[in-house]
């Protein structure tokens, strides 16, 4: 099983968690939405797989380039 | 072959001509069967279609006609393993118009590059640009043929033409990376307009064995040059598919908004029904507030005619989205943040899209759209360390030297520098504002804490009441009464209103003809 990290394209901080662990999901689907620049930004799946693992919580600071969720092809 | 020999009847040995028209039809025979039936079904078997089965997929049937069939390597002892010397060349028809094209036969050698191929592909090249064709090349090669190209003799055969790599924009280049490409593959795809890649084909420098030979150290394909570092990180390539027909199909769907040469308008085509129906949903698209994001690309599609948006680099710079689309049968550019990615702050790698893009629409004859709500570039230390202001400015340049015409629509936000590089002031031919437009110089939550060094939690009244201030005169009425922007739309009329711009600054004294002032700019602004 091949694993897909999915990181942070920016710095905010982590306002929902949107995708719970066992989810399938397709490209393009929500799995966090940040807060940053004053806006809801969300993290999307780059494909499809299953939600194996989420590693931030609601609340957090996150940086761009930080792994958020890990999912499985 | 321009000359089907199967079909005509064979000349009787007693007639004139008798030997030497046999001996024409043994030596194309002899070509066509390119570098063996074992390659060849070799190739079949892994689902990669060969240089000719590429050219009948690509082209209208029958059309071709080749050129150079019975050129072979110029080495006497290669010539018997050289058919066509690597590379099928010639002259066909996309949807009924004039194409040059070059299809690399990885079959035979490598499709490596020599010298009697690279008078191929001159002679192609040189025709194409100057009779005003598109050029459309079909990668897969090795690099240089090797010895050809070693020693003192190797350097005479070498770079003889002094304009190989002069690209002057006279006609529209395409690439399709269908296998291995090194060398002239990759530095054709890197010259041209559009660039397409099948999975699994890799586009590099030097292929990853030389590479690893080089560094001491193993170098998987993928990671050198493979799709995935070519759509989303080097941004050399628009798009990558699944199939070698999938990557012909865009190659031609490409070169459907484009004329064949600059001195053309674009060609138009019939609006397919129900194209006015998408936009009266569009206030369902767009969130009214500021703080949420929805997906331009979807904007774009409810605006354009149906099913005619062809986005390039969809997965580079993400932040802002550049496609072609129709608009009442007519190509247009569409710019757009995407507040999807990013918050549609533009970043380097976007930027340099945008600018790639100005210099394809204003040196092919596309108006240029673009849909704005930025928050301003994308700031930080890796973006300075990117050279990000150089990369702003010459966007800012691009739109400048842009002769075709140019609408903005200010969907909502439209903050800093960036107002000015969407469009803003006289920086487009016209500019219109939905009711929610927002153009302050920053947002304004950040405008308080930057003018007055008062923050939220510090003291919320003042907060509050200093945001209130500075979101004054930022409102879509204000810059209407200004006269900055010509007009303010119920978003529901975008669409109308862009078609009948597009008509009122139709460049009429030229026949729809730009100046293509940039048309000598570098083809990669990554």
């Amino acid at each position: 099983m091949a694993e897909v990290k999915v990181a942070s394209e920016i710095t905010g901080s982590v306002w929902k968690i949107v995708a719970n662990i066992g989810d399938k999901v397709v490209e393009e689907d929500t799995l966090i939405i940040l807060e940053s620049m004053k806006m809801e930004i969300p993290i999307l799946a780059p494909e499809a797989g299953t939600v194996k693992e989420i590693r931030v919580k609601e609340g957090e600071p996150i940086s761009e380039g930080d792994v958020a969720v890990i999912l499985e092809k | 072959m321009s000359v089907d020999a199967k079909e005509r009847p064979l000349t009787p040995a007693t007639e004139p001509f008798a030997e030497p028209l046999a001996e024409l039809d043994r030596q194309r025979a002899r070509a066509l069967q390119m570098g063996g039936a074992e390659k060849l079904a070799k190739r079949k078997a892994e689902g990669t279609l060969n240089a000719r089965e590429r050219l009948d997929h690509l082209l209208d049937a029958g059309t071709f006609k080749e050129s150079g069939l019975l050129a072979r390597s110029a080495r006497p002892e290669a010539r018997a393993k050289t058919p066509a010397d690597g590379k099928v060349a010639g002259f066909g028809k996309i949807d009924g118009r004039w194409v040059g094209i070059v299809s690399n036969d990885f079959t035979v050698m490598g499709a490596s590059s020599a010298a009697i191929n690279g008078k191929k592909m001159k002679h192609i090249k040189d025709v194409s640009t100057q009779r005003g064709m598109p050029l459309v090349f079909l990668g897969e090669s090795t690099g240089a043929r090797m010895p050809d190209r070693m020693g003192a003799i190797g350097r005479s055969i070498l770079g003889q033409d002094r304009y190989e790599y002069r690209r002057m924009r006279e006609t529209p280049w395409v690439t399709a990376q269908l296998g291995d490409c090194y060398g002239s593959s990759t530095w054709y795809a890197c010259m041209a307009d559009y660039v397409v890649m099948r999975k699994g084909a890799t586009m590099a420098v030097a292929s990853s064995r030389v590479t690893s030979l080089a560094i001491s150290q193993p170098v998987d394909k993928e990671d050198l040059g493979g799709w995935k570092l070519h759509t989303a990180i080097s941004g050399l390539v628009d798009v990558a598919v699944d199939t070698d027909q999938q990557a012909l199909d865009l190659a031609k769907k490409f070169l459907s908004y484009l004329p064949s040469h600059s001195n053309q308008a674009p060609p138009t085509y019939p609006v397919p029904e129900g194209s006015d129906e998408p936009i009266k949903d569009i206030l369902k698209l767009v969130p009214e507030s500021r703080t949420q994001v929805y997906d331009m690309r979807r904007v774009i599609k409810t605006i354009a005619d149906k099913d005619s948006v062809f986005e390039l680099k969809p997965g580079f710079g993400r932040a802002v989205v550049t496609a072609l689309a129709r608009l009442d049968g007519r190509t247009v550019g569409f710019i757009g943040n995407n507040p999807m990615f990013k918050g549609g702050a533009v970043d380097p790698d976007g930027c340099a899209k945008v600018t790639g893009f100005l210099v394809l629409c204003d040196s092919f004859n596309i108006p240029i759209v673009m849909l704005v709500d930025v928050p301003g570039f994308l700031i930080g230390i890796e973006g300075e360390r990117r050279g990000a202001p150089g990369k702003i400015i010459n966007w800012m340049n691009a739109l400048a030297l842009c002769t075709v015409p140019k609408i903005s629509v200010i969907l909502r936000k439209s903050y800093g520098q960036a107002y000015l590089n969407m469009g803003g002031g006289r920086n487009s031919d016209e500019v219109a504002l939905w009711p929610t437009a927002d153009l302050g110089f920053m947002d304004p939550r950040t405008g308080v804490n930057v003018v007055y060094g008062i923050r939220e939690e510090d003291d919320p009244a003042l907060f509050k009441q200093k945001v209130e201030e500075l979101s004054r005169d930022t409102s879509a009425w204000d810059l209407a009464v200004l006269y900055e922007a010509q007009e303010v739309l119920d978003p529901r009329d975008t669409r109308q209103y862009l078609i009948d711009m597009i008509e009122v600054h139709r460049l009429r004294m030229t026949n729809c003809v730009g100046e293509h002032l940039m048309r000598t700019w570098p083809t990669s602004f990554g």
